[in-house]
């Protein structure tokens, strides 16, 4: 397969860490609702940005299907319409599979800046299907939200990477 | 370096599964039926009720630390802001005591009174405490989860109440804890009676105000409304037991241009950053069902038989 050139060769993922980062952006999520910022509207969604990376990087394991019923789960637990962050994160993930193979040729603060517009549509349908069930307008720091996420996609990929950037034979000198 | 220690695998060719779009159409509309279904048919709950069984673990997980920090938090709150909660609450206390003899004079009066009347015995509201475990995430509506679910027999369409007032009403239920929705969500009303004049009237809920209020909504707009009147449930609906207090009046709008006053609320209970709350079980339910009309001629029937 065709690379950027002076990219490093990375280990294969493992199906169970990549799950488990995924619960794990779940639980961050409702960890930022019970303690930290409660109903806040600016609060930025960690598993849309799990989500969109694993899109980005293994869209063979983590897709569209995964993301719907992820989104099911995170509707349940706010407690709001049932199906408006389903359909936000499956539109998220559509978005990052389509444009998979082009953003990885970039450094990771130009893929911060190319994956914006998608945090901002998932936002942008995640609104529309509220406002259209009833719910009421929490505020212009809503749209706060996309920008802090994609401030934080390259802490993201520095952490999510790190498995798979480990040395292929360990020795004495490098026990990782 | 062994064979399978890189990443960069080629696509496989014939393997691939459905394309990304028609998955994302057959998804869109999943999620797009499941609103609908959510928004105007209310079939959702037992999936919700499904999916909240499996997260609850992960709940109960997330909550461990979170409590412990508050408690901790709350564990070194300072000896003087304790002190002068007791300063505050003796004087509470004093002004109270006051009240708190007339009260039982007056609960006398109203006994005997009663019983000369030959009044029936006002219901009196089975009830259960629960703790406020957090804000729900949903920055679109205003909700709070409590401690209580239908393993504790709470039914949707409780009222719930604080130390103030009311509070809100229980709206879905599932099997450990429930969720509730405040008096400030716009979708919540309430009956209430002013209790200065003895009018009725219905409050709306107001996310819009800052920290969220109320409306009385259907006012004329020469109705005698004054800032600071009390508002308490009127008991019309058969759900709120009547005399909880729900809200203040904060000011009043009359304009030229619209046949009702714009009147602003400001609920009585503390809305948001309450701990502990009271579920009551709705009046309806205690007021024992009407018999059958037709049971005095069924009975003059079998009469006629024998």
């Amino acid at each position: 397969m065709i690379m950027r050139q002076g990219q490093q060769l990375l280990l294969p993922a493992n199906p169970f860490f990549i799950w488990g980062t995924l619960l794990a952006g779940l639980l961050v999520n409702m960890l930022q609702n019970m303690g930290l910022w409660g109903n806040a509207a600016w609060v930025p969604d960690v598993l849309a940005i799990v989500l969109a990376f694993w899109s980005v990087h293994q869209p063979l394991r983590v897709g569209i299907g995964m993301a719907f019923v992820l989104g099911l789960c995170l509707d349940v637990h706010q407690g709001g319409l049932l199906g408006a962050h389903a359909l936000a994160y499956t539109m998220l993930s559509f978005l990052a599979i389509a444009i998979h193979r082009r953003l990885l040729w970039f450094s990771v603060p130009s893929q911060a800046a190319q994956v914006l517009p998608l945090f901002f549509v998932a936002q942008v349908i995640e609104l529309v299907a509220q406002m259209l069930g009833g719910g009421a307008f929490p505020g212009v720091q809503m749209f706060l939200a996309p920008v802090i996420q994609s401030l934080l996609w390259p802490v993201i990929s520095v952490l999510l990477l790190a498995p798979q950037r480990r040395a292929p034979d360990r020795d004495a000198n490098r026990p990782l | 370096m062994p064979l399978g220690t890189l990443d960069r695998t080629p696509p496989p060719f014939f393997r691939q599964g459905p394309s990304a779009l028609s998955k994302l159409t057959v998804c869109s509309a999943l999620a797009v039926f499941l609103m609908v279904a959510d928004a105007r048919f209310n079939m959702t709950q037992p999936l919700r009720a499904v999916i909240a069984s499996v997260l609850y673990p992960l709940q109960w997980l997330v909550l461990q630390p979170t409590a412990s920090v508050r408690n901790a938090a709350g564990y070194f709150q300072s000896l003087r802001a304790a002190q002068r909660s007791e300063e505050q609450a003796h004087l509470k206390l004093g002004l109270q005591s006051q009240k708190a003899n007339q009260v039982e004079q007056l609960l006398l009066e109203n006994t005997q009174l009663r019983s000369l009347l030959e009044l029936r015995e006002r219901v009196t509201a089975q009830s259960l405490v629960a703790q406020v475990l957090y804000d729900s995430a949903d920055p679109f509506s205003r909700k709070v989860v409590v401690d209580k679910g239908l393993v504790d027999g709470v039914g949707a369409g409780s009222p719930v109440i604080d130390a103030a007032g009311v509070l809100g009403q229980v709206t879905r239920v599932y099997t450990a804890v429930s969720e509730v929705t405040l008096l400030t969500d716009r979708d919540q009303a309430i009956p209430v009676l002013n209790t200065r004049t003895g009018a009725r009237g219905v409050a709306f809920g107001d996310p819009a105000v800052h920290g969220g209020g109320l409306e009385l909504r259907f006012m004329a707009g020469n109705s005698d409304v004054l800032a600071g009147d009390l508002l308490s449930t009127s008991g019309v609906d058969g759900v709120y037991p009547p005399g909880l207090p729900v809200a203040r009046v904060d000011r009043v709008e009359r304009r030229v241009d619209s046949a009702f006053a714009r009147i602003y609320l400001h609920p009585e209970a503390l809305v948001s950053g309450t701990a502990h709350v009271m579920i009551l079980k709705p009046v309806t339910a205690q007021i024992t069902a009407r018999p059958p009309a037709d049971m005095p001629a069924a009975v003059g029937k079998k009469a006629l038989k024998k």
